[in-house]
Order: C-alpha cells, then sequence, then structure tokens
C-alpha cells in the first residue's frame, strides 16, 4: 500500500524533525568540558543497568572459556599425574605462563573492553572499571601485547578510554634499544588496518623494518616501556626528519580485557612487555 | 493500538535492547555484528510517524554517543535522519513485505553508519572507504538478516497496519 508522504508526515512531524535534528548539530558543536559531563551522567543513569549487563556478558564469556581451559588442564593434568616429574615440569610451565598481571605486579586494575556497534567504537572504547577501583583519568590502559590507550574520562563503576586510533592520540615513543625517538599517532590506514605513524625521526638514523618501538616515558604520562608496536614501512621523509609505519601491538576492535595501570607514572616496563613474555601468556 | 498489542511489541523492543548489550559482543567482529539497537529504534518507526521516529532516533543516538564519545552528536545526527526517513519512506513506499522490511534494515543500518563517519571527522582515506564500501554494507546484511529473523519469529506481534499510528 503506498500512501502520499503528505499525508503521512505532518507539519507537526517535520517541525519535531528539524528541532531533533538542531539539537543533534548543538550536541556536535559542544566543547569536550561540556560534553562530557551529559554523556557521563547518560552512562551513569539510563546506560548504568545496561552496562552492568554487558559486563555480566563479557564475564560469562570470559568463564566459558576459563572452564574449557580448566577441563583441558585437568584432562592433561590427570594424564601427567602418572609421574611427579611431569607434573613438575607442566607446573614450571604454568608458572613461566603466568600472565601479565603476575608480572606487573599490584599497580593495576582488571577491566573488560564494553565493545559497542557504531564505526568510531575503536577511537573511544566503555571498561568496565572506573574510579570506585582506582581508576584516574590519564592511566595508561593495556593489553598483554602492548598499550590500548590512555583513560579519558572515569565513572564511579566504567571508564573511557581514548584509544591510540583516536585522532587526539600522541605518544613519545622509542626504538625497544632505546637508539631512536619519535613522536607517535594515528595514521591513515591501508587496507582498513588502522596504523599509527612515528614522526620526528631524524633523518640520519634509520630504523629497520621489524623493530618494536616502546613508550620512552618522556612527558610523564605514559611510563616507560610499554610496548606499542612494530615499525612496517616509511610514510615519508622531510630534509630534517624521517616517518615511519607502525604496526600497533594491540587491535582497539578486538581487543576485550585490558589492565589499567594505576600506579607506573615513573616505572620502566621494558621487561614486563619484552617479546619472549608476551609470548608466553597462556 | 490495543494494549494487549502495545505490550507484545515493546516486548520485542526491550528484547532487542537486552541483546544489544548481552549478545552482541558474542557474535564475532564488532564491525560486522548486527546492531539490535538500531534494529529496535527502525521496528519502532515501521508503526510510527516520522516525528516520533526522529525524536526516538535522536534519544538512540544520544544514548549510543555517550557510549562512543569520540563522535558525541554525530550519532544523534545519524539516528535521527534514519529515524525520520525510515519512517517516511515506510509511509511512502512500503507493503507489509518481510523482504522490503529486510531492505529497511539493510538501508538503515548504512546509512546510519555512513552519516555517523562522515559528520564524525574522524574518517579520511582508505579508512572512510572501506568503512563505507565494505565494513558498513556487512553490518547492514547482518543486522537486515537478524531483523528478518526477528520479523519471522514475531511476525503476529508486530503486524505492521498503516493507519494505526
Amino acid at each position: 500500500m503506498a500512501l502520499g508522504a503528505d499525508r503521512y508526515a505532518t507539519r507537526g512531524d517535520t517541525f519535531v524533525f528539524v528541532v531533533t535534528l538542531a539539537l543533534s548539530l548543538v550536541a556536535m558543536s559542544l566543547p569536550p568540558t561540556s560534553r562530557d559531563p551529559i554523556a557521563s551522567s547518560l552512562r551513569r543513569t539510563v546506560l548504568w543497568p545496561f552496562l552492568q549487563l554487558q559486563s555480566r556478558s563479557d564475564q560469562l564469556r570470559t568463564s566459558r572459556a576459563a572452564y574449557v581451559e580448566v577441563e583441558a588442564q585437568r584432562d592433561s593434568a590427570t594424564l601427567a599425574a602418572g609421574e611427579l616429574s611431569e607434573i613438575r615440569a607442566e607446573n614450571n610451565r604454568l608458572r613461566a605462563l603466568l600472565g601479565l598481571g603476575t608480572r606487573l605486579g599490584s599497580g593495576f586494575v582488571p577491566a573488560e573492553v564494553l565493545h559497542q556497534a557504531a564505526p568510531t567504537d575503536p577511537l573511544t572504547v566503555v571498561i568496565s572499571a572506573g574510579s570506585k577501583r582506582g581508576v584516574r583519568p590519564l592511566a595508561p590502559v593495556v593489553a598483554p601485547e602492548g598499550l590500548l590507550g590512555i583513560v579519558s574520562h572515569t565513572e564511579d563503576a566504567t571508564s573511557v578510554v581514548a584509544t591510540w586510533a583516536n585522532p587526539e592520540f600522541r605518544a613519545s615513543g622509542m626504538a625497544s634499544d632505546g637508539s631512536v625517538f619519535g613522536i607517535l599517532a594515528p595514521h591513515d590506514s591501508k587496507g582498513g588496518v588502522w596504523l599509527l605513524e612515528m614522526s620526528g625521526v631524524p633523518y640520519r638514523t634509520h630504523v629497520p623494518f621489524g623493530t618494536r618501538i616502546l613508550t620512552s616515558g618522556l612527558g610523564g604520562v605514559l611510563p616507560r616501556g610499554i610496548a606499542i608496536g612494530t615499525v612496517v614501512g616509511s610514510a615519508g621523509e622531510t630534509e630534517w626528519d624521517r616517518t615511519y609505519l607502525v604496526r600497533p601491538a594491540v587491535p582497539p576492535g578486538a581487543v576485550t580485557h585490558v589492565m589499567v595501570l594505576t600506579n607506573a607514572r615513573n616505572e620502566d616496563l621494558r621487561a614486563t612487555f619484552a617479546p619472549d613474555s608476551t609470548k608466553a601468556q597462556p | 493500538m490495543r494494549r494487549g498489542e502495545s505490550l507484545r511489541f515493546w516486548f520485542v523492543i526491550a528484547l532487542l535492547v537486552g541483546l544489544q548489550f548481552s549478545v552482541r559482543s558474542h557474535l564475532g567482529d564488532e564491525r560486522i555484528a548486527p546492531d539490535f539497537l538500531l534494529l529496535a529504534l527502525l521496528t519502532y518507526t515501521i508503526r510510527s510517524r516520522p516525528g516520533q521516529s526522529a525524536a526516538a532516533g535522536f534519544i538512540v543516538g544520544l544514548i549510543s554517543d555517550a557510549l562512543t564519545p569520540a563522535s558525541f552528536g554525530a550519532g544523534a545526527l545519524a539516528h535521527t535522519i534514519v529515524g525520520y526517513l525510515s519512517s517516511w519512506a515506510k509511509a511512502v513506499f512500503f507493503a507489509d513485505n518481510l523482504l522490503v522490511n529486510g531492505g529497511l534494515f539493510f538501508a538503515g543500518t548504512w546509512l546510519r553508519n555512513a552519516i555517523l563517519v562522515l559528520a564524525s571527522g574522524k574518517f579520511s582515506g582508505q579508512q572512510l572507504t572501506w568503512e563505507l564500501f565494505v565494513w558498513s554494507p556487512l553490518e547492514g546484511v547482518t543486522t537486515a538478516f537478524a531483523g528478518i529473523a526477528m520479523l519471522v519469529i514475531f511476525r503476529s506481534w508486530l503486524a505492521v497496519r498503516m493507519g494505526e499510528s
């Protein structure tokens, strides 16, 4: 059945449409100092039960995966129980596989990443840990593979993380051997893969492809030694400096669990994010 | 709308909102998993007036913006436009047909994402191309399939009658 537009969309409908359109444009033009409290109050009130539901759902998924893993470990242990030496070897191996949390000690808060449907989700993500658990703005957020981003805003039970893909993200980086320093920022993607670029590298310095890039600790926000990514190409050069493409260690769209470093600003975490220890994740 | 019908309709809407925050993250890649919240909005717009749909779109968009603050306001703009156009187009062109509704869900998802990425200004170059022509269509397809499944399951509950609103 086809109905005429004039029959269905009245002046009242058009008026509401124009008003909501105008309100949307006003919302877009709000400065961060005005829009953050609005977004924060929505997350603390209307969205709070839904975020709790999503957090529980993600925990359930993790629990199932952990259950399967425990079952597999139990079966392995049953097989190995015949020989004590086998159990000792297994014990040593499991100790070696202890995760990032053990290496970090106590200065972290674990959290789930509560992904949303919007295409801009990888730029800022909401995590299930907030100020009640000690999360503060500007705290680094890491996955076992490396840096995800920085906490930009906190509420009681949740926090907003500006990931490295956010256009406003900047970090001081260095080669893993400390020989080269540069500024890391998001780069336009190639084939849908989000990359970082490291600029400000002196022209005379050549960075081999495959070099691991870590945070340098300069600037006082990010501690030294968190893995950021690996150099995969050159993005250009001027008379004074070169810019390199860096494949980030952590894909923000795929990461599900993170740790917020609450007391690591002056620490050196190079040993924590060393390649061997990353591979040793269970 | 009779009271019983109304309750059943809102039950389906609430179910979709619940699925968004409980099941969606289990359905694989976040970029292409069906958007149940948008599906709830489009389902609402099928049987509502364009003005009501625009207002509902604005609210859904604002909620979406609160969860992805990188594009605050852009979600509200995108959902408002999609809500209004969906309701208007439904009245002008549509019959109560399963495939046509599937097309509406696909087009609504793609248009929402297109407006969102363009209005947010955070995408450019190949990122923008991939978002518009790869990820958004794929999300549109999965959302359309989820919408068709919902209509098949709840068809008697969601019977759309043009004159009712």
